[in-house]
């Protein structure tokens, strides 16, 4: 099997992963709820992998790391912190439905601010126009379909000087470009745990800048007698039992990262882009989208004029190549890409990818069309 | 007889545990007598020595969020400032 869906979640984890996840299924109990000797491994597990977080993104205290389900959670949690019915929110045009379906649902204004795919001047430009009329700014730092790395660092500068609160959706950029949460002066920055950071499925982290509106609210372990949810965090936000297996994972996923080095990851899947680019650049009826390295990750998309993208993802599937077609949940990327018609078939790669997996694809595509 | 210093959370429990012992000052993490929280259940870190040691280096960091009890030898809790 080749697996190239890596965007969606990375199925091959290191090792120690899945190792974490099992100990601490058979040997962890509920942080915060006892002292004894199960529960307290469990917090120490818990606590390690905040620590380990706060290191990773530059986040000065770790209790502003909270630990979700995944992505879509801590956006739901920040938009649901900052949204009424009517807010103004300046959105890119590569955001994922984890976005605009819960400003949609909290009934907010939304104008998108966009461009051609890897035109980041012309992101930021639209940006520029678009910044006086909103209240509120979430943008996605790469497009799940295209790989366009948006230039998050300057919109955030823009929204500085605008005093306009920003959400940033990091799943396409945790693990693989540098998210730097002071540097970025963001109100929240939502990560899955189970793509770049190599935590298993079911989790994922949201960094915050202070205590906001829960979205659940239940036991925290602690301030047992208040009747509502602690004003601090991170138990504000964390009712419930922690998923300690799960986090157990991400903590050993997160170490995987910072010992490998996210320049080092990104240098190895954006090469694996070139390579395949370079690859199918011949092949008849094929578009593929890129740029050259240029403001584009590990994630590429093509189509063919030959063959409908969900064929093509079928032939593969058959010859064992995992990839995604369709639309990626992202309808706002393909609007803004002009495939909303046809969708992409979307090749995302990860370290434990490899050039002669990449050869064997492509030498398949080659050979179907 | 320990030092126990109350924390809003678990997780502030532990970093200020985690900075003690950075500077070799052992301290635990223990879930505070109920008593002596009054919003319910409460952690905290206790510590045996090197207190006045513990307690400045845990100002410097703004780590001291909660009360500060000391437990005689006979188990009993006084606050102390």
């Amino acid at each position: 099997m080749i697996y190239f869906d890596n965007a969606a979640t990375s199925m091959i984890k290191p090792l120690a992963v899945s190792r974490a996840v099992l100990k601490a299924m058979q040997t962890m109990a509920s942080p915060g709820r006892g002292a004894h000797e199960p529960a307290m491994r469990g917090a120490k597990v818990v606590f390690d992998c905040r620590m380990e977080a706060a290191e990773l993104f530059n986040v000065p205290d770790a209790e502003q790391i909270v630990f979700t389900m995944n992505a879509t959670h801590g956006l739901n949690i920040g938009i649901n912190s900052m949204v009424r019915r009517g807010t103004r929110v300046l959105v890119s045009g590569y955001e994922h439905n984890s976005v605009t379906r819960p400003l949609a649902f909290m009934g907010a204004d939304i104008h998108v601010a966009s461009s051609a795919p890897f035109d980041s001047a012309g992101i930021l430009e639209s940006f520029k126009k678009e910044l006086p009329w909103a209240e509120l700014v979430v943008c996605t730092h790469v497009s799940n379909v295209f790989g366009f790395i948006l230039p998050i660092y300057e919109i955030a500068e823009l929204c500085r000087r605008q005093g306009v609160p920003l959400i940033v959706d990091a799943s396409q950029s945790a693990g693989t470009l540098e998210v730097d949460y002071s540097r970025l002066g963001a109100e929240f920055i939502a990560m899955p745990g189970h793509k770049g950071l190599f935590g298993p499925q079911g989790t994922g982290l949201l960094i915050c800048a202070r205590p906001c509106l829960p979205l659940i609210s239940g036991g925290s372990g602690t301030d047992s007698i208040v009747q509502h949810m602690p004003e601090y965090l991170p138990d504000r936000l964390e009712a419930g039992t922690h998923n300690v297996c799960g986090i157990a994972g991400l903590l050993e996923g997160i170490r995987y990262v910072r010992d490998k080095g996210i320049k080092n990851i990104f240098e190895h899947e954006t090469e694996l882009v070139k390579s395949m680019t370079e690859s199918l650049s011949q092949v008849e009826g094929l578009e593929i989208f890129t740029n050259g390295r240029r403001f584009q990750s590990g994630v590429l998309s093509l189509r063919s004029s030959k063959l409908s993208c969900e064929d093509m993802a079928a032939a593969l599937s058959e010859r064992g190549i995992c990839v995604r077609t369709g639309l990626h949940c992202a309808p706002y990327a393909h609007r803004s890409a002009g495939t909303l018609e046809t969708g992409t078939v979307r090749f995302s790669f990860s370290p434990f990818n490899t050039e002669e997996e990449v050869d064997a694809c492509c030498q398949f595509i080659k050979d179907l069309l | 007889m320990q030092y126990l210093i109350m924390c809003r959370s678990m997780t502030y429990a532990q970093r200020s545990a985690a900075l003690l012992e950075r500077s070799g000052i052992f301290a635990r993490v223990v879930k505070a007598p109920l008593g002596l929280s009054s919003n319910g259940c409460g952690y905290g870190v206790a510590l045996s020595r090197r207190f006045d040691e513990a307690r400045e280096l845990l100002k410097r960091y703004n780590l001291i969020s909660g009360k500060i009890f000391f437990r005689d030898d006979e188990g009993e809790y006084r606050e102390i400032n």
